[in-house]
Order: C-alpha cells, then sequence, then structure tokens
C-alpha cells in the first residue's frame, strides 16, 4: 500500500474512525475503563488484599481481638504451633495426624467410588437422567442438614446399629453410637466427606468418559477386551487427568474443611476427630477469650503453605502426563 | 450502582446531612453522662441468654413507666455468636449501651480492652447493700485477678486493680443433679442421695430398673462439664479446700500425679457404666433436652438449667435435685455449693446515655424488680431473698437455692485464683474424658496426663 492510498483510507475512516479519536477522546476512554474496573479492584483491595496483609500481621502478633492493641510476638506463634509452646504444640500435633489420615482416605475412598460409579451410569440407557440427579443430591443439600441427618444415623440408637442388629451383626453395633467411640469417630466423619464429595467427582469423571474417543473402545472390543479389561486399561488410563483433579480437590477440602467436625463432634470425643482445619477456629473462636488469634492466623497460613506445595506438586504431575 | 450515587442530587446530599446532624444533636441531647436520663431516651441491650429474654423485657417496661426511658433487649445466641457481635461491633463503634456478661469473666475481657465503663465510683454502697454479700462485690478486679492478668497469655489484660466491670444479675453454681423423680420412686429411692456412694448407688439402681433410659446425661462435647460440674465438687468433698486446690498445682507430691488425684479418679470412675450411651456426642443444650425428653433419668447441670428444662416441657414436680455429693468419709462431710455471681451487667464505654444505662442497672438491683425477674427468667437473683426463697421462688428452685451454701464446706465454682493463667478447662476436660467415659486411660494414667498438661500451663505461665 502506497502512503497516498494509506491517506485515503485514514481519511475515508475518520469521522468515527480511530484517526479521528484524538488525545482528549482517549483519556475520556480511559478513565470510563478505569471506572469500571475501580469497584472490582476496589473490593478486591478491601475484601482481597486488605485481609490477607491482615491475616498475615496478626500471625506475628498475640491479641483477642477486643484489645486496642497487638502484641508483637514476631515468630513466637509458629514456633509455638510447631512444638515450641507444651500447650499449642501437642494439639497441633495430634490435629495433624487426624488431618493427614483424612487427607488420605478422602481422595482414595472419593475416586474409588465415583470412577465406577461413574462407568455404570455412562453406560445405563434408561433413567441415565434420573440416576444422575439423584447421586447429584448429596452434593446440592445444604451441608449442615447433611451433618446432623449424619449425627442421628449413627447414634446408639440410629440407623446403622439398627440395621446391625437387624441382620444378627450385634457384635459390630457401636453401643456409644458411631461418633461416640474414638475407634470409629474419625472413620465415620470419613465417610460423610466422602459421601458428600462423590458427586462432583463423579460429575467430572462423566464429563471425561464423554470426551473418549468411541473409536478407542470400540477398538478394545475388537482385541477381545471385556468391561473390565477395557475400563481398567483404556478408561482408566485416559481419565489419569480427571483423577488428579479430584484427588487435588479433595486434598484441599481434607486439609482445610472442618465444617462437619465442628458440627458433628466438636473435635471429639476427647480429640479423637480433631483436624487442623478445626483447631484454627478453636484458637480463633472457642478459645474462651484467650488471645490465640495470632496463633490461628499462623497455623492457617501453615495450612495455606501446604496447600500450596500440594497444588504445585499436582500442578508438576499433570503437566509430565500431558 | 456507582454512578448513581455519583449523580446523587446535590438537595438530597444537604438533606441527608442535616438528618445525619440533626440524629447527632439529638443523641447528644438525649444522653450525655452529666444529667439525668431524659425521659424519651432508648437504651440498647444484648443478652447471650434467651432465657432472660422475656424477663429483661418485662423489667424494661416497668423501667419505662418509672423513668420514661425505654430499653430495647436484644438476645443475642449462643455464646460464640455474641462474643463475635461484640467484636465486631466493638470495632465499628456499634456497642449496645448496656451488654450482659459472665461475671469476672468477659466483663473483665472486655474491660481490660477498653470496651466497658469502669463503674467502681458509680455504684455506691447504698446499692450493693441489695445484693447478697457474698456476690456483692463480684465484678470488681481484686488483687488476684489483677496478678492473674499480668500472666503471659491472660484472658484479662489491661485491667487495673479496683476496677468494676459489672454488676451481679444472676448468680449460681454448677454441680447440680437433676433426677427424675418418678423413675427414682420406680428404682425404690425416695430421698436424694446425701453421700457420693448413695449417688453412685442410685444410679446403678435406676439402670437396673431402665437400662434403655436410665442413664446420666451430660454435655461432655463440651469437655469441661465433666471436669467442673461433677467431679471438682465431689474432689472438694473427698479432700477439703487446701488439697483440692494442691491437685491443679505443678507439685507432684499433692496433684493429680499423687495418690490424692488417683484416689478422686477412682471415686469419679465409680460412675462410667451409668453414662447415658453417646453422652460424649451430646453439647450442654442437647443433653438438657435428652434429659428432658427421658432419653435419660439424671442429668447434672447448674441453677441455670431448671430455666432450659421448663423451657422444653419438662414437667418441673416430676424433679428431683441435689448437689454433688461428697463420698463418705470425706473432708468435708456436710458439702454444699456456694452461690456466684454467673452474669452480670455492663454498661458499654461508647455509650451516650451512661446515666440512664446506670438507672437502668440500679433499677434491676431493686429486690421488687430481681425478684420478678427471677420468676420470670427461672433463674436465682443476687440479692437477698431472706428465708422465704421457695415462697419467692417456687419450690424448685427454691430448694436449689436453699440448699446452697458459704464457707470453707461450701465449694465456690466461681473462685479459680488457684488454677495457672492459661489453663483451658476445655483441653483438662479432654484429658479426663480419655478416663471416663471413653476408658482409654486408667485413673493412675490420666491422673499422670493430667498433671502433665498442668504442668505446661505453669510453664507456659512463667
Amino acid at each position: 500500500m502506497t502512503a497516498a492510498s494509506s491517506e485515503a483510507v485514514a481519511g475515508a475512516v475518520s469521522p468515527l474512525g480511530r484517526a479521528g479519536r484524538g488525545p482528549h477522546f482517549r483519556r475520556r476512554e480511559k478513565a470510563w475503563g478505569y471506572a469500571f474496573v475501580a469497584p472490582a479492584l476496589l473490593l478486591f483491595a478491601v475484601m482481597g488484599v486488605y485481609t490477607i496483609a491482615y491475616g498475615f500481621t496478626l500471625s506475628f502478633a498475640r491479641w483477642n481481638g477486643f484489645s486496642p492493641r497487638w502484641i508483637w510476638v514476631g515468630l513466637e506463634n509458629y514456633i509455638d504451633l510447631l512444638g515450641g509452646s507444651p500447650v499449642y504444640g501437642p494439639p497441633v500435633r495430634a490435629a495433624a495426624l487426624n488431618t493427614l489420615w483424612v487427607m488420605i482416605a478422602v481422595p482414595l475412598l472419593t475416586v474409588a467410588v465415583s470412577f465406577p460409579l461413574a462407568v455404570i451410569l455412562n453406560s445405563v440407557t434408561r433413567l441415565r437422567t434420573v440416576l444422575r440427579s439423584v447421586y447429584f443430591i448429596p452434593y446440592v443439600t445444604n451441608g449442615i442438614a447433611i451433618y446432623f441427618a449424619w449425627q442421628y444415623i449413627y447414634e446408639p440408637n440410629g440407623a446403622i446399629n439398627g440395621v446391625l442388629g437387624a441382620l444378627g451383626l450385634g457384635s459390630l453395633q457401636q453401643p456409644q453410637g458411631f461418633l461416640g467411640n474414638p475407634a470409629t469417630a474419625l472413620p465415620a466423619l470419613i465417610v460423610v466427606m466422602v459421601w458428600t464429595a462423590v458427586p462432583v467427582a463423579m460429575l467430572l469423571y462423566l464429563a471425561g468418559l464423554q470426551a473418549i474417543d468411541p473409536a478407542l473402545l470400540e477398538a478394545a472390543k475388537i482385541d477381545g477386551a471385556g468391561w473390565w479389561r477395557t475400563n481398567r486399561s483404556v478408561v482408566w488410563p485416559l481419565l489419569t487427568g480427571t483423577t488428579a483433579i479430584v484427588v487435588l480437590l479433595n486434598l484441599r477440602d481434607a486439609l482445610q474443611g472442618f465444617q462437619v467436625f465442628l458440627i458433628a463432634t466438636n473435635g471429639g470425643p476427647g480429640d479423637a476427630t480433631n483436624v487442623l482445619g478445626l483447631e484454627t477456629y478453636r484458637l480463633a473462636f472457642l478459645s474462651e477469650l484467650a488471645p490465640t488469634l495470632g496463633l490461628a492466623s499462623a497455623l492457617g497460613w501453615m495450612l495455606f503453605l501446604v496447600a500450596l506445595v500440594i497444588a504445585l506438586v499436582n500442578q508438576r504431575m499433570l503437566r509430565r502426563l500431558r | 450502582m456507582i454512578r448513581h450515587r455519583r449523580r446523587t442530587p446535590r438537595p438530597l446530599v444537604g438533606l441527608a446531612a442535616a438528618l445525619a446532624l440533626a440524629g447527632t444533636l439529638a443523641a447528644c441531647g438525649s444522653g450525655g453522662g452529666g444529667g439525668g436520663a431524659a425521659p424519651g431516651t432508648t437504651l440498647t441491650m444484648w443478652t447471650f441468654k434467651q432465657s432472660h429474654l422475656s424477663a429483661l423485657q418485662n423489667a424494661a417496661r416497668t423501667f419505662q413507666d418509672k423513668t420514661g426511658v425505654a430499653v430495647n433487649v436484644e438476645a443475642v445466641t449462643p455464646d460464640s455468636t455474641f462474643l463475635a457481635r461484640v467484636q465486631a461491633a466493638a470495632n465499628t463503634g456499634d456497642l449496645p449501651d448496656v451488654l450482659e456478661t459472665h461475671t469476672n469473666g468477659d466483663d473483665f475481657t472486655f474491660g481490660g480492652a477498653g470496651l466497658l465503663e469502669d463503674l467502681s465510683d458509680d455504684v455506691p454502697a447504698d446499692w450493693t447493700a441489695n445484693y447478697r454479700p457474698a456476690v456483692a462485690g463480684e465484678g470488681t478486679v481484686t488483687e488476684q485477678y489483677y496478678q492473674q492478668s499480668l500472666a503471659s497469655g491472660s484472658k484479662t489484660a489491661g485491667v487495673e486493680q479496683g476496677q468494676r466491670f459489672s454488676v451481679p444479675l444472676t448468680i449460681g453454681t454448677f454441680g447440680i443433679v437433676y433426677a427424675n423423680r418418678e423413675r427414682l420412686a420406680e428404682a425404690g429411692i425416695t430421698e436424694a442421695p446425701k453421700t457420693w456412694e448413695d449417688f453412685v448407688a442410685a444410679l446403678d439402681a435406676v439402670k437396673r430398673a431402665r437400662p434403655q433410659d436410665g442413664g446420666l446425661s451430660l454435655g461432655l462435647q463440651s469437655p469441661s462439664t465433666g471436669l467442673e460440674w461433677v467431679m471438682q465438687p465431689m474432689a472438694y468433698g473427698m479432700l477439703g479446700k487446701q488439697p483440692f486446690e494442691a491437685l491443679f498445682s505443678n507439685d507432684p507430691a499433692v496433684n493429680w500425679a499423687s495418690p490424692n488425684g488417683t484416689r478422686v479418679l477412682q471415686a469419679y470412675g465409680q460412675i462410667t457404666p451409668y453414662w447415658m450411651p453417646g453422652t460424649q456426642t451430646l453439647d450442654i443444650d442437647s443433653a438438657d433436652i435428652a434429659f428432658a425428653q427421658g432419653r435419660s433419668s439424671f442429668l447434672v447441670g447448674g441453677t441455670f438449667t431448671l430455666a432450659f428444662l421448663a423451657q422444653n416441657g419438662f414437667d418441673l414436680n416430676n424433679l428431683v435435685t441435689f448437689p454433688i455429693p461428697a463420698p463418705s468419709g470425706g473432708a468435708v462431710s456436710d458439702l454444699s455449693l456456694a452461690p456466684f455471681a454467673l452474669t452480670g451487667l455492663s454498661v458499654s464505654a461508647t455509650t451516650e446515655h451512661k446515666d440512664a444505662a446506670l438507672q437502668w442497672l440500679r433499677h434491676l438491683a431493686d429486690p421488687g424488680v430481681a425478684t420478678q425477674f427471677a420468676r420470670d427468667a427461672l433463674d436465682v437473683p443476687p440479692t437477698e431473698l431472706g428465708n422465704d426463697a421457695g415462697t419467692v421462688l417456687g419450690p424448685v428452685l427454691g430448694t436449689m437455692v436453699a440448699s446452697l451454701g458459704e464457707g470453707e464446706t461450701a465449694y465456690n465454682p466461681g473462685y479459680t485464683a488457684y488454677r495457672p493463667g492459661a489453663y483451658d478447662s476445655g483441653r483438662v476436660g479432654e484429658v479426663l474424658m480419655n478416663y471416663t467415659p471413653l476408658q482409654q486411660r486408667d485413673a493412675e494414667g490420666a491422673g499422670h496426663d493430667l498433671a502433665d498438661l498442668l504442668g505446661s500451663y505453669w510453664s507456659e505461665e512463667r
């Protein structure tokens, strides 16, 4: 294009086009852009940056939430939680052990239940939508209602003891209820967590299953692979990425979630179901007005670091799988 | 939204400013600390006890008739929500004029943080003369509380000796056994147990007669209940004041790891077979409800439990109440429970109606008003009731109040100066739960665990 033709084109668009927009117009346009983005930025600054900075700073202080001044303690809160304090160290250690069990059991069991369930639901032709909706109910039901319902199921006169008695399996009954025995309380709550985690995991697997090229399954069938062999050797490896996501999501929930533990047992009996998320909550809000908000904040940041490491490891694994 | 706000017409801005100014002037005019409370003033008050709400509202009506000052009472429950709301309101400057607080607890924490008025110069002797002498001074920072406030990690940091942050509203005690009268009779028990052994025998008899619902319920999801409501009164009766307090010391010769500690734990362990199944999973309200619904035959609570049972439909005529008894041959043969101020009334430091707030507090301290409040709330007032507590408060509450005592033979759960400042009764209760009802430790092992935990509190304090 020659210079003359360029000018001609520019001239042709000048009344409404870019060439006609002067510096004043551009400034106004910029200002409007900032104005539209400002509320979101402001909201993020207040709700995000401010609270994160506030929480982080608090982790180096001692405060009960009421006094006008914080007492700066440096790294003492972190040291206390890591064993420096005979008061705060042992409960955190016990809670960390319980959390570890939850982090191992919940993702594994969720995958173990949701993958076969998704495969079965994917192969069902009649009532498929109804069945999928039914299996999704635990996810859309209010969490608190679910936890209370499970409490009734687990109590000494609850459904599970009733069924065990009716089946002649009285030796398996728990006279103190499944949440009243320290040996069964944590596994019982893990079951509740898995029950609420399965719907989303199942949905992810269903999405993955539908993305698999039918030709691959056809080829496996032609090669003589049965239902079991096809799913084990073809479908399962193809869904490794989905499995990694399911595992990561549940690891995060297992690490930081504590609602079920708070509502169903409050960490009891004794400290049998105390987990790190609940310990953080206890230090913050259930410490009988002791100045432990800084400890709670420090524990929260330590949990965040662990979550970050898990996320990085997962990301690397996913990259390698691709 | 934003654009709309930015384009608010100027006349509207002016109107809003005028209204705000008018509101401020009105607030200044109606309050002001200096003069008396102006009729037309409205006070705001928060209580954390639902059972006190209507009783306070009734008292507020008589107060308004008398002074023209209205009081808006709001219940903020449960305790954790109340604390969170106070915390938020303190940060935003929205505290109510008056708060009901736990005496010698929240009031000191809030007061130490500067959220409450120091009432030491506002509560004269002719006001406190209305109260029972044993509780008249409660809410005041004594030397012991002041020393505790100086410890590292203290919950009451910032208080000064002699400050007063509340006046009593209700008194009472923990360690009251509630038993189902009909079921006791069914098991052949017609009198309230007088000794720990009698109590265990009664538990046994009722459990035998009613294996399904003959047990003892207690809200052990809050583990301190087993410790403070059952074991400590019994231990005090068994050992007497000094050896009891020594159990919480750092000296292995006399603390929980000692033979004294083991003896106490062994006696406490006698109730293990009689817990209501699953009581360790119940919170305090659920345990009370289990008793009210007949799922248990015994319940341990405080004087305040009676109102909750009544609210939940339990027939109060079907109740037998008695304090946790001492073991026979114990150091205190005639053990009783000393009353202490459970809740008090505090005035927020940000109130613009201090005079009206003080008038309201004094109104509630009037013996007639306090008695009516107690009847309405089924709770125990801090005022002198004389010898006719039964007539004033009704038979059940009256009997309970009459059984309260004072002096060396009375265990006072409100006195805690012998414990380390960082003491957390919930954690200590958890360790005790491993002994009973969970049976994961024997008496000796539990004693050592308790001594170790207390040792950690003492070392933290140093």
